[in-house]
């Protein structure tokens, strides 16, 4: 036991060593957490990318508050909430300014609060539940819109655009991201006077979906479209599905369509008439999108896996903005200037934090797909 | 005689020292380390309550996790704020939603709720062996995940309890430490601790000599439980929050591991290697960043897994505690427990 316990003051002092010699260091830091292994690693790895990739951009062209240089300091959390909690102290323990990370709200539940009992900053990149504002507090700041505005921007197209009256609404009922979408579609398009018909529901990881096809084929009346409320591996599958199955009508959804499985693994005949709404970024021309695209294929050869990279990247910018306004690092500072930012020109659409909920005022973008090409049909605003 | 007089002051003065090393810690170290230390704490709290129904009694359960939830979620619950409780979770019954208790009520609550669970399951379940009962409770737990999914009202479904109060910190890591190994400690030495390792070793040998099987293996299981309840609780106070995947199966496998590691039955063995895999990990962890490549410190530590099952298959300490901590009386129990293995064929080394 001896043994033992001198064994535990050595990993003690260890520890105690890394973290006194993290402390000494001059730039101004940047916690990023990001669950960079495990099941969310394909989502949060693109994002810890961009964000690095923004962090280089700015040092290189001469960093913050008279050239401070800016560091992004990558903490994995292996998909794991207790090393969410860790994380989040250690990076509070290394004297971060602000925090960023994740695109999903569980790690950002288990991390943000942390951040908000110190009163330090922290940015979401990717999490897109409308109340994470409200739960966390006022130092907790979205990049990306809410599971509402995206619904809402879709159903507004469903109605208005397409022309549909009756729709199917499909969930995957293993996540709250996908229940959410769907209840925030529901709500709106039953407000704007269509009808929902019929729901069905599947979960995470289902590979057939005849029986749902059969209910969506004898639905009467006739529905007019279908809304997929799935993340990329069913959003590939249920396409093709349906369209193998002699089905036409419009297949509508969210952002857990923004991904090229949409059209590979349908195919360019069957990949058709599919609409969804998601960040302004794919296929969108405007300056900041292919200086980024640009920026990103040359750091890490390779294009931008998902809107998750963009993200990651604006989370930064969002900061470093903030802190340039600021002209100081000092927390409570750097929030009041991070929730007066306006029309900051983000990657991903312009932010601004103007509503009480703290959820960005942010354009969503339509998406529509035909013989396997993306093309933006519509620009969505929200309204308040 | 000598001996037992020097164990006698030999315990208390262990715990004392452990509690001047809180102290100093608490007023010397950052939250980081602090919360590290935390949740090594309540994987000592875990492997050796684990240690009870794996190592002890010979049975291999994965359930450890559900018992986690289970006291974890009962705790959460009452804990919360009551305003926001209105928020959250506005479905509660009235009766619940205006309940909110400290941490020490919370706690034994919770422990007491998992130990129900654990008899409710422990019935029909013990009645398995071997890969039969690793299957069953491991399905315990994902059942347990999915009613907790769809419990929206008490639970707010796969969003979890968040922003609960910070209660955990290290005094009360260190308390349920103590308690944990102070309850194991007894029972292994007692004769009720003599009937699970012979359950262990022979089954019919042991129903033989009138040892009540059923009843030996079920209070095992629920006393893990207990424990386990108690850590899930302690777990959800200190990330401040809690989700139907917040006790995962890879927790249990991660349990188990210590368990192994440390050597099946040693108390000792799991304490220090629940030590060493939490430690590890963020030891290794600036390794990663600085590297910018992330995972291989989990590559690093199954090496080390590896290795030590090839070069020590019992374990660090095998069914064993370390020589100079135990009674003369007790080590040559310890020696029959190893000679009634090795006439039963399995033989041992350690």
């Amino acid at each position: 036991m001896k043994r033992g316990l001198f064994g535990i003051f050595t990993i003690l002092a260890i520890v105690g060593c890394f973290a006194i010699a993290s402390l000494a260091a001059e730039p101004i830091k940047l916690g990023a957490l990001y669950n960079l292994t495990g099941g969310m690693s394909s989502i949060d790895a693109p994002a810890l990318n961009g964000a690095k990739l923004k962090a280089k951009l700015i040092n290189e062209a001469g960093g913050l508050l008279g050239g401070r240089m800016l560091e992004v300091i990558g903490i994995n959390t292996k998909t794991d909430q207790k090393a969410t909690a860790i994380g989040a102290k250690k990076a509070l323990a290394m004297g971060v300014v602000a925090g960023l990370g994740y695109g999903d709200t569980t790690f950002v539940m288990a991390s943000a609060p942390l951040f908000q009992r110190k009163g330090v900053p922290f940015v979401t990149s990717g999490a897109t539940h409308p109340e994470i504002p409200k739960w966390v507090g006022d130092c907790m700041f979205m990049t990306p819109f809410g599971d509402d505005d995206q619904s809402f921007a879709i159903a507004d197209y469903t109605y208005n655009k397409l022309k549909a009256r009756k729709v199917v609404v499909w969930t995957d009922n293993s996540m709250d991201f996908t229940k959410a979408l769907s209840k925030f579609f529901k709500q709106r398009f039953t407000e704007l006077g269509g009808k929902l018909i019929l729901e069905d529901f599947f979960m995470m990881g289902d590979k057939d979906f005849s029986a749902q096809i059969a209910r969506l084929k004898a639905a009467s009346p006739k529905a007019d479209a279908v809304f997929i409320s799935a993340i990329p591996n069913e959003a590939g599958l249920t396409v093709k599905q349906i369209r193998e199955a002699g089905l036409t009508l419009p297949i509508v959804s969210g952002d857990g369509f923004d991904t090229e499985l949409v059209t590979t693994v349908p195919g360019p005949r069957l990949a058709n008439d599919v609409y969804f709404s998601t960040h302004t970024y794919r296929e969108d021309t405007r300056p900041e999108v292919v200086a980024f695209i640009k920026a990103y294929e040359k750091e890490y050869g390779r294009p931008p896996e998902n809107a998750f990279a963009p993200l990651g990247f604006d989370a930064v910018g969002l900061i470093a903005d903030a802190i340039k306004r600021a002209g100081t690092t000092e927390k409570s500072a750097l929030r009041k200037a991070l929730a007066a930012t306006r029309g900051y020109k983000a990657v991903t659409g312009e932010i601004s934090y103007t509503r009480p909920s703290g959820v960005p005022m942010k354009a969503v973008s339509i998406i529509g797909v035909k013989n396997a090409k993306y093309k933006v049909l519509d620009t969505w605003f929200p309204k308040q | 005689m000598m001996g037992w007089n020097r164990l006698k002051w030999f315990f208390p003065m262990l715990i004392l020292a452990g509690a001047i090393l809180v102290f100093i810690l608490r007023s010397s170290v950052n939250d980081y380390i602090l919360s590290i230390i935390c949740f090594a704490g309540i994987n000592i709290i875990l492997a050796v309550s684990l240690n009870l129904t794996n190592g002890f009694t010979g049975l291999f359960s994965l359930g450890h996790p559900a018992f986690m939830a289970v006291g974890g979620y009962v705790a959460a619950i009452l804990t919360f704020p009551v305003t926001r409780k209105a928020m959250l979770l506005p479905a509660l019954p009235s009766w619940l939603a205006a309940q909110q208790w400290s941490l020490l009520p919370a706690l034994i609550l919770g422990g007491l709720c998992a130990t129900l669970a654990a008899f409710l399951i422990g019935f029909p379940v013990l009645r398995l062996k071997g890969h039969y009962l690793a299957v069953a409770t491991l399905g315990f737990l994902i059942i347990l995940q999915v009613l907790i999914t769809n419990l929206e009202s008490f639970t707010r479904g796969p969003l979890g309890l968040n922003g609960l109060p910070l209660l955990t910190n290290l005094w009360w890591v260190y308390l349920w430490v103590v308690i944990t190994i102070y309850v194991c400690w007894k029972v292994k030495h007692s004769s009720l601790g003599r009937s699970m390792l012979a359950i262990r070793e022979n089954e019919m040998a042991a129903e033989c000599l009138g040892i009540p099987l059923s009843r030996t293996r079920i209070m095992a299981f629920a006393l893990g439980a207990f424990f386990a309840g108690v850590a899930g609780c302690l777990w959800a106070h200190l990330v401040t929050a809690i989700t139907p995947t917040s006790f995962s199966v890879i927790m249990a496998f991660h349990l188990v591991v210590m368990v192994v590691v440390g050597g099946s039955g040693s108390i000792t063995g799991a304490t220090i290697a629940a030590l060493m895999l939490t430690s590890v990990v963020e030891i290794l962890s600036p390794l990663e960043e600085n590297l910018g490549a992330y995972g291989i410190s989990e590559i690093i530590i199954s090496i080390g897994l590896l290795l030590i099952l090839i070069y020590r298959p019992r374990g660090i300490f095998g069914t064993q505690e370390p020589a100079f901590l135990v009674k003369q009386r007790q080590r040559v129990s310890g020696e029959v427990g190893r000679s009634l293995s090795y006439q039963n064929g399995k033989g041992g080394t350690s």
